[in-house]
């Protein structure tokens, strides 16, 4: 079976357009989660989130084609280039056989919701409407089917519509191509915009923080909405080594699962999160000492954070309170159906740097989740090789990875 | 070592009705079951299309009460609906198919628009917090699946791919690929879709659905034919329960199929709102996916078109299998969206049909369209195959084909 390597990575975030801003961001724990203004925050019971502020300009690369691409699109747009540019693929025609496997949850609603809240105002003339045409960007499918129109994919696109889990699973959707020959590159990730249908729906559920969010603290209140993309380029490892790529780590393994205990809240043992990381540990034939560090999904949701504790304490016994761990959507919000792609990113950049990132939050740690929180400065790991990544969505579904460090050794395990 | 993937159970629920039997029906007959779509006057037009093919009165009985049903959106209640038919079609009771075994791989076209637009217009006449987490909850675009796996307690993998008219190809596909490399040892596979005013009005906007013309008014879709204007949207679902072949036998299962092969493509040429171009593009996508997979295209006996009536959609598919599988070798091409209208349950329901020798007319094809080149089956019986091709193009890009065979 072929090893999968990560040879570029992408991300548009809060923090701004590019990796290093994300990176220099989370290692100086800023959490750029404020009074958003992308559509009227007054209205809402609630008022913050991680939006992407960014000049037109720094998106300015299919600027030329914006008129039919959400913000989701163009986030997605920007990761990809990134990544391809990181991987040295820049020419598209390498892309002939590539594989574009993007999670998303939202889609092009932002746009969707102004073109139906501008039809059903008063007033409105149907034939005048030439805007119902944006429409046409609403499916989830939409960022992925942008990447692959634009740098010329051929190889399979398919979306991931699983919720918060979306780009996880997607990306154990393109190791699974990747494994079994049917593309040699594909890009993968997530990609979604903050709109009033998901701001709105997670305040009905009482499940927004009306502060910034506090990952594992025991005050914590609830989560931060946020947006932007993640994506990886991933390779089959001998397609890397024979172009002389320069290989960032490994994609080793992927579990997925369902808790089919509540359409919104997850189990409150995290079984369904503990089979996806011991399917995930099986998949990459690696045992429980060799995990390193913990991504966790941290949203910051009371309910949440404790499954996933008590997930990790079934999976890795005493062991799990002594596991590093960090919640990157403590610093950016949680991403929605993008937080795999971008905490995919993430992962990767610790297992390079050797540290984790803190997680910002006030508070006093719970006591009933005593995770090993990493807080106040990045940590120097004393091992940092293998990463877990983790992601629990609604509808139950669960989903986890592993990145490792890449050697180029005969892979023993 | 990669898994054979057996068809053991089905289950469907559309504007025939509920159950294999009356698409049978329905197909066969070449009679679809058109009925007046609700209009909204803030986004329809006058000229716009006035059918769809929608669901009838209670259509999930006895499978799911109206009590039930009401507490999830109509994609939801159809996904949850079809799977208790497959796995009650597979022989088996609802409880083994719990726990951690049985994956579910759902997949939609735009989810429930229902319940978005209800959503939407909570907004509107009163601000968003009087959002209902109901329709919240079933707006996510993965509620189906999750109901589904609440509904039969599979705690495996979840997934929901929403690829527009090639959802449903690409989450049996993902499925599929599932028990073939055993991350899965039975998966609840398919699609859902709903018919909502607003996304009527969206496509009838973007050109295309089929009009009342000046001629004649009747809204039909003509795949393939050299005056097709448009497809007719349809709601309904399709699951079916796909196991380990050898776990199938051993347990004593009747198999419905098999899916020997799945191919997924992207044509870089669409546009968002239509299809692309590049036939030859993706006709060497789908050779090659069918050589990885040792399956050899003139041993293909049919095809299932997803050909939908619109003008590009039905000239790149045509285009496609004539590049891929010859002009003169072309197998009978059976379009059943002229009967069920477009929707991926209804496709995926009778590409099953087709394979146990169903074949069923074209209604409203009139002539072929000489830059085409396809002339759709004819409604004559067809000898028994042993494997056909489905083939599902999308606008966007996305290009899905399944190889069913049997022994």
């Amino acid at each position: 079976m072929s090893r999968v390597v990560v040879t570029g990575l992408g991300a548009v975030s809060p923090h701004g357009v590019g990796v290093a801003r994300l990176w220099e961001g989370l290692l100086a724990g800023r959490t750029p989660i404020d009074r958003l203004d992308l559509f009227d925050a007054d209205s809402h019971r609630t008022s913050l989130a991680g939006q992407v502020r960014v000049p037109e300009q720094e998106l300015g690369a299919f600027a030329a084609r914006a008129r039919l691409l959400t913000r989701s699109d163009r986030f997605a747009l920007e990761a990809a280039r990134e990544a391809l540019a990181q991987a040295g693929l820049v020419d598209t025609s390498t892309l002939e056989g590539a594989g574009v496997f993007i999670g998303s949850s939202t889609g092009g609603m932002f746009e969707g919701e102004r073109v139906y809240f501008d039809l059903t105002g008063e007033g409105s003339d149907p034939e005048r409407h030439l805007r119902f045409l944006q429409l046409g960007g609403q499916p989830v499918c939409g960022p992925g089917d942008a990447v692959a129109r634009h740098f010329g994919a051929r190889g399979p696109v398919e979306n991931c519509a699983t919720a918060c889990a979306a780009s996880s699973m997607a990306l154990e959707a393109a190791l699974c191509s990747l494994r079994c020959g049917e593309v040699e590159v594909a890009l993968a990730g997530g990609s979604d915009a903050l709109c009033q249908l998901t701001y709105g729906g997670f305040n009905s559920l009482r499940a927004i923080s009306p502060e910034r969010t506090r990952p594992f603290r025991a005050e914590r209140e609830g989560l931060s909405m946020g947006e932007g993309a993640g994506v990886l380029v991933l390779e089959r490892e001998e397609h890397a080594l024979a172009r002389g790529a320069t290989i960032l780590g490994e994609l080793v393994g992927a579990g997925s699962s369902c808790d089919a205990h509540h359409m919104t809240a997850p189990h409150p043992e995290g079984e369904g999160a503990r089979l996806a990381i011991e399917r995930a540990l099986g998949d990459a034939r690696l045992g429980l000492d060799q995990v390193d560090f913990v991504n966790a999904h941290g949203t910051g949701t009371p309910h949440n954070d404790a499954a996933e504790w008590r997930a990790l304490e079934a999976v890795f016994g005493a062991r799990a309170g002594r596991l590093p761990l960090t919640s990157t959507k403590g610093s950016v919000g949680h991403l929605l159906g993008a937080c795999g792609g971008l905490e995919a990113v993430v992962t990767v950049l610790s297992i390079g740097a050797g540290e984790l990132h803190p997680t910002p939050g006030q508070g006093e740690r719970d006591p009933e989740c005593p995770v090993d929180l990493v807080e106040g400065e990045p940590r120097a790991l004393e091992r940092g090789e293998v990463g877990l990544s983790v992601n629990l969505a609604f509808g139950g579904a669960n989903a986890a990875l592993l990145f490792r460090s890449w050697s180029g050794e005969e892979d023993a395990s | 070592m990669r898994h054979r993937v057996a068809i053991t159970g089905a289950g469907t629920v559309g504007p025939a009705g509920s159950g294999l039997e009356p698409l049978r029906e329905a197909l066969a007959s070449g009679e679809p079951r058109w009925s007046a779509v609700e209009r909204d006057e803030r986004f329809h037009l006058e000229s716009s299309s006035r059918l769809a093919g929608r669901l009838g009165p209670d259509p999930y009985a006895p499978w799911l009460s109206a009590r039930v049903a009401r507490r999830m959106s109509p994609a939801s209640a159809m996904g949850v609906c079809a799977a208790l038919q497959a796995v009650a079609d597979a022989g088996l009771e609802a409880e083994q198919l719990a726990g951690p075994d049985t994956a579910v791989s759902l997949g939609t076209s735009f989810g429930s628009t229902n319940y978005a637009s209800h959503l939407l217009q909570q907004v509107v006449d009163s601000g968003p917090l009087a959002i209902s987490p109901l329709f919240f909850m079933e707006t996510v675009a993965n509620a189906h699946a999750g109901q589904v796996a609440l509904a039969l307690g599979a705690r495996g993998p979840n997934h929901t791919v929403s690829q527009r008219e090639a959802s449903g190809l690409l989450a049996v596909a993902r499925g599929a690929e599932w028990i073939a490399t055993g991350r899965a040892r039975r998966v609840l596979v398919g699609v859902v879709d709903e018919v909502s005013p607003i996304l009527h009005a969206m496509l009838d906007r973007f050109g295309a659905l089929v009009r009342p013309s000046a001629e004649e008014d009747l809204e039909q879709p003509r795949p393939f034919d050299r005056d097709r204007a448009g497809m007719t949207i349809s709601e309904g679902g399709t699951v079916f329960l796909l196991e380990r072949e050898d776990e199938a036998r051993d347990r004593g299962a009747t198999l419905r199929g098999r899916l020997g092969a799945w191919v997924r493509a992207s044509d870089p040429s669409a546009t968002p709102t239509d299809y692309g171009r590049d036939a030859e593009g993706l006709a060497r996508r789908l050779l090659a996916g069918l050589e990885r997979q040792d399956v050899d295209p003139t041993s293909l006996e049919r095809v299932v078109s997803g050909a939908n009536g619109t003008r590009s959609g039905d000239a790149l598919e045509a285009r496609t299998l004539r590049a891929a599988l010859g002009d003169a070798a072309l197998p009978p091409v059976l379009a059943p969206k002229a009967v069920t209208g477009e929707y991926g349950g209804g496709f995926l329901a009778a590409a099953l049909l087709a394979l146990e020798e169903l074949a069923w007319p074209t209604p409203g094809f009139r002539g072929e369209d000489p830059a085409l080149g396809v002339t759709p089956h004819g409604g004559a019986p067809l000898p028994a195959g042993r494997r056909l091709l489905a083939s599902s193009l999308a606008a966007g890009g996305a290009a899905a084909w399944l190889v069913f065979d049997q022994d």
